[in-house]
Formats: structure tokens, C-alpha cells, sequence
């Protein structure tokens, strides 16, 4: 799914990993506000302290669900990440439900000296699960590069690999192998492919179809997800480019070029071809 | 000395821990913000000056272990890349910021107790360290998001046999 305002293409930064610093920071520093309650009684304000922040934190939390649903639809089906995504959504919602029953009951003894026991456990297990799940949502940024350079491609990146089907033995040590239609792809599109053990990128540049290997040469960022400007791929994770016709390095910090694989279009069959010999 | 800065990358939590303490002042700071207007319109007693001052202290608390974390972050960057320029601003505004706030918590020690609502001084301060907060953040997320920065570099290794598998050129070794 692509709704460009909530995935930050307007402020060229993504929403959700930017809002989440207000649950995730307001939720500890209520919980640290339960504790000085705790050491410190009688503590009134202390209390009343840990209940406002944590109704912030909710409310916040409520507006960084919203593109973060988003953002969770945008990953390829086929990805490790939207495993993790799945269980970073679940836990944030469990989450929510526990500080919004803990607010509730809270909001019934706002005159006490201190946290009680049954708001003290909820916020505990509250700051439990969003440690775990901001955990996962830090891999996803910073090992799966989700959302990294999302923003600067304007459209759909790919939701699933196409396991390419083979066409026909060209014979001079090559297969061909069918990757789709040609009415599949618009200007800018990309396919991500597996291919006779290969694993490809797709795209179309001024009309042409282009196949080239899926990840960088710096460090394998994905290309299928990359951004087509005129004949050059940028990769999403740190902008190196590459021309697509011949896979040459056109901006570093990659030093090698990719691999490149010959295309051509029977009818509106999009036919790439590999080499033969594993 | 190498074993310092793979510790303060995060490689043994497998997660960098910049982005980590850096939740508290961004939630915190811009809170006391409004928790200061509200103040200003009798809102919460003293329940929320009291409140901010922790708030604000915590938050200065979390940057000492923000600053030895980023500056690692930082110092992994080549010179030439356009991130390490952008680094080099993300840290002076975080500096005055954080000078910032540490006037204005010091602005708060003796009344916070009592006070019911924020000062104008404390207020503007707010407000000013609020708004260099919120270039520096985006700064530090353009450094992820747009120069990926800190991307895959502890989970290399494992995209690079992703990519062996794929039979694709690999980087040169060494480099």
C-alpha cells in the first residue's frame, strides 16, 4: 500500500520511527516516576506525574500506530522483516490495551501518596513490551534498512518475489526464463526475481527492461527496491549508483560493478536470461 | 580502543545505542514544552512544573550516555560522504540544545517544588530548545533514513551470504 503522506514523503522522513520517541520515552520516564513515588513517599505529585505522561505517551502512541500500519504493508511479503513487523505490531498493541486499562485505573486514585501495586505491575509489563518491541523495531531500521531511503521512491516497490518459470534452453550456456508481463511494469517499476539460482532486479528505464542483480555490491542493499533516475539504480541504503545497461558503478561508496542479465520481449513475455552452468 | 567503539556501536546488543538514549530528550524535552503552556493556563498545580524538572534532568542524564554513543556513530563515517557533514551540524545544534536545557532546569531548581506555572524565560527557553531539537532530530534521521547511516553495518554478514547465495558479485574483499 502507498499513501505518501504518511510514509513521509512530504517531509522526506518517515513518520513512524520519528513519533515513536513519545511512547517509548514518555512510558519509561512514567515508569521511572512510579518508581520515585515509591522511595520518596509521600509523593502526590509524583503520581499525578506518572499519570499525565503516561496519557501523553498514549496518545502519542495512537498517532505512531497510524503510518506504522502503513509502513508494515509497504514490506515484501516474502521478507524476513514482515515477520518481525508482525510481531512488533502485536506487541505495541498489546501494549497500548495494558497502559490504557493501567490509565484507567489510575485516573480512579489520583490522590494516592504513591503508585499502587496493580497501576506499578501494568506500567512494568508495559515497559517489558515495548523494550522487546522497540528492540524489533530497531532491527528493522538498522539491519532490514525498512524504511531507509523509501521516501526518495515515488512508487510501488515490489510485494513479492517472482520465481521465474523457465521458457527455454537458449543452448550457449544460458537459460531463459519468463519473469512477467510487460504490462506489468510502468516506467520506474522493478520486479524482484529468482531466476536459476539467481536472485534479480528488474526494472524499466525509457522503455526498455533491464535485469541486473538484486543486491548492492557495498553492502547488499536491495535494488528491486532501489530509485530509477534515467538509466541509473540508486540503492536505497547508502545512494550508490549503478547504470542498468551495463551494471558499471556509477557513484560509489560500491567499488564493483553488478551483475547484468540479457532481456528481451517475445510478445508480452518479459525473457531474461541466465547462465547455465550451476 | 577498537573494542570500545564496537561496544558503543552496539554490536554486542546487536543494535546501535545512539538511537536508543536519544528517545528520552526527544519525548521529554518537547513534553515539558507542553506541559509549560498548559502551566500557563493553570493547568495541573504544581503537579507539572514538578514534573518537567524531572523530565528535563532526566533527559540531560540520558544525553551523557547519548553523546559518547553518537560520537562513535559519527566517527564511523568517511569525511567525504555527505552523512558526515550532516553528523557534524546534528552534533553543534545538539550542543546548544543541550546548554539549553541545562540553563533552564538550572532556571527551575529552586522553585520547581512550589511553582505553578513555567516563567516567561522558561517558557521561551522551552520553546528555543525545543525547536533546536527538532532540526537536530530530523538531521539525525535524514543521516538514517536518507544516507543510511548505521544500516546494515552490524547485520552485514548476514546479507552478504544472502548475496553469495544469489550468485552476485560481491564487494572486493578488504574493503
Amino acid at each position: 500500500m502507498k499513501v505518501p503522506l504518511l510514509q513521509g514523503f512530504l517531509i522526506h522522513h518517515p513518520l513512524h520511527p520519528l513519533l515513536v520517541h513519545f511512547p517509548i520515552g514518555l512510558f519509561a520516564f512514567s515508569f521511572l516516576l512510579d518508581l520515585g513515588s515509591l522511595l520518596a513517599k509521600p509523593a502526590p505529585a509524583l503520581v499525578s506525574g506518572a499519570y499525565y505522561t503516561m496519557l501523553f505517551g498514549i496518545i502519542m502512541a495512537i498517532f505512531a500506530a497510524i503510518p506504522g500500519v502503513v509502513d508494515w504493508t509497504d514490506i515484501r511479503d516474502d521478507r524476513l522483516a514482515k515477520k518481525t513487523a508482525t510481531a512488533h505490531a502485536w506487541l505495541n498493541v498489546t501494549a497500548l490495551v495494558l497502559y490504557m486499562m493501567n490509565a484507567w485505573i489510575r485516573s480512579h486514585e489520583m490522590n494516592a501518596s504513591q503508585t499502587a501495586w496493580l497501576p506499578f505491575l501494568f506500567s512494568f509489563v508495559g515497559i517489558v513490551l515495548i523494550s522487546i518491541s522497540g528492540y524489533l523495531g530497531g532491527t528493522l531500521i538498522y539491519d532490514e534498512g525498512i524504511g531507509v531511503g523509501r521516501h526518495r521512491r515515488y512508487n510501488q516497490t515490489p510485494q513479492c518475489t517472482v520465481q521465474a518459470s523457465p521458457y527455454s534452453s537458449t543452448g550457449n550456456g544460458m537459460h531463459s526464463f519468463k519473469v512477467g508481463e510487460t504490462t506489468e511494469l510502468c516506467e520506474g517499476e522493478t520486479l524482484r526475481v529468482e531466476a536459476g539460482g539467481f536472485v534479480l532486479a528488474v526494472v524499466k528505464a525509457s522503455g526498455e527492461f533491464y535485469a541486473f542483480q538484486e543486491f548492492c555490491t557495498h553492502r547488499y542493499g536491495p535494488l528491486s527496491e532501489g530509485i530509477l533516475c534515467g538509466f541509473e539504480i540508486e540503492c536505497p541504503w547508502h545512494r550508490s549508483r549503478f547504470d542498468v545497461r551495463s551494471g558499471e558503478v556509477t557513484q560509489g561508496p560500491a567499488a564493483v560493478s553488478l551483475k547484468t542479465f540479457p532481456v528481451r520481449v517475445e510478445g508480452t513475455d518479459i525473457i531474461v536470461s541466465v547462465p547455465s552452468d550451476a | 580502543m577498537q573494542k570500545i567503539f564496537r561496544f558503543l556501536q552496539g554490536h554486542w546488543l546487536r543494535h546501535p545505542l545512539h538511537s536508543i538514549f536519544v528517545h528520552m530528550p526527544v519525548a521529554l524535552w518537547p513534553t515539558v514544552l507542553v506541559f509549560d503552556v498548559m502551566s500557563r493556563y493553570g493547568a495541573g498545580d504544581n503537579v507539572l512544573m514538578r514534573t518537567s524538572f524531572f523530565a528535563i534532568g532526566l533527559s540531560l542524564i540520558a544525553v551523557l550516555f547519548a553523546v559518547p554513543t553518537g560520537l562513535v556513530d559519527w566517527a564511523g563515517i568517511k569525511p567525504e560522504r555527505p552523512a558526515w557533514k550532516i553528523g557534524f551540524y546534528h552534533m553543534l545544534l545538539n550542543m546548544f540544545a543541550t546548554v539549553i536545557w541545562a540553563i533552564n532546569l538550572g532556571s527551575r531548581f529552586e522553585s520547581f517544588r512550589i511553582a505553578t506555572q513555567a516563567s516567561a524565560t522558561q517558557m521561551i527557553l522551552s520553546m528555543f530548545g525545543t525547536l533546536l531539537l527538532a532540526i537536530s532530530t530530523y538531521l539525525g534521521g535524514q543521516m538514517v533514513y536518507s544516507y543510511g547511516v548505521s544500516v546494515a553495518r552490524i547485520s552485514q554478514s548476514k546479507w552478504g551470504r544472502a548475496a553469495a547465495m544469489a550468485r552476485a558479485n560481491l564487494p572486493e574483499q578488504g574493503k
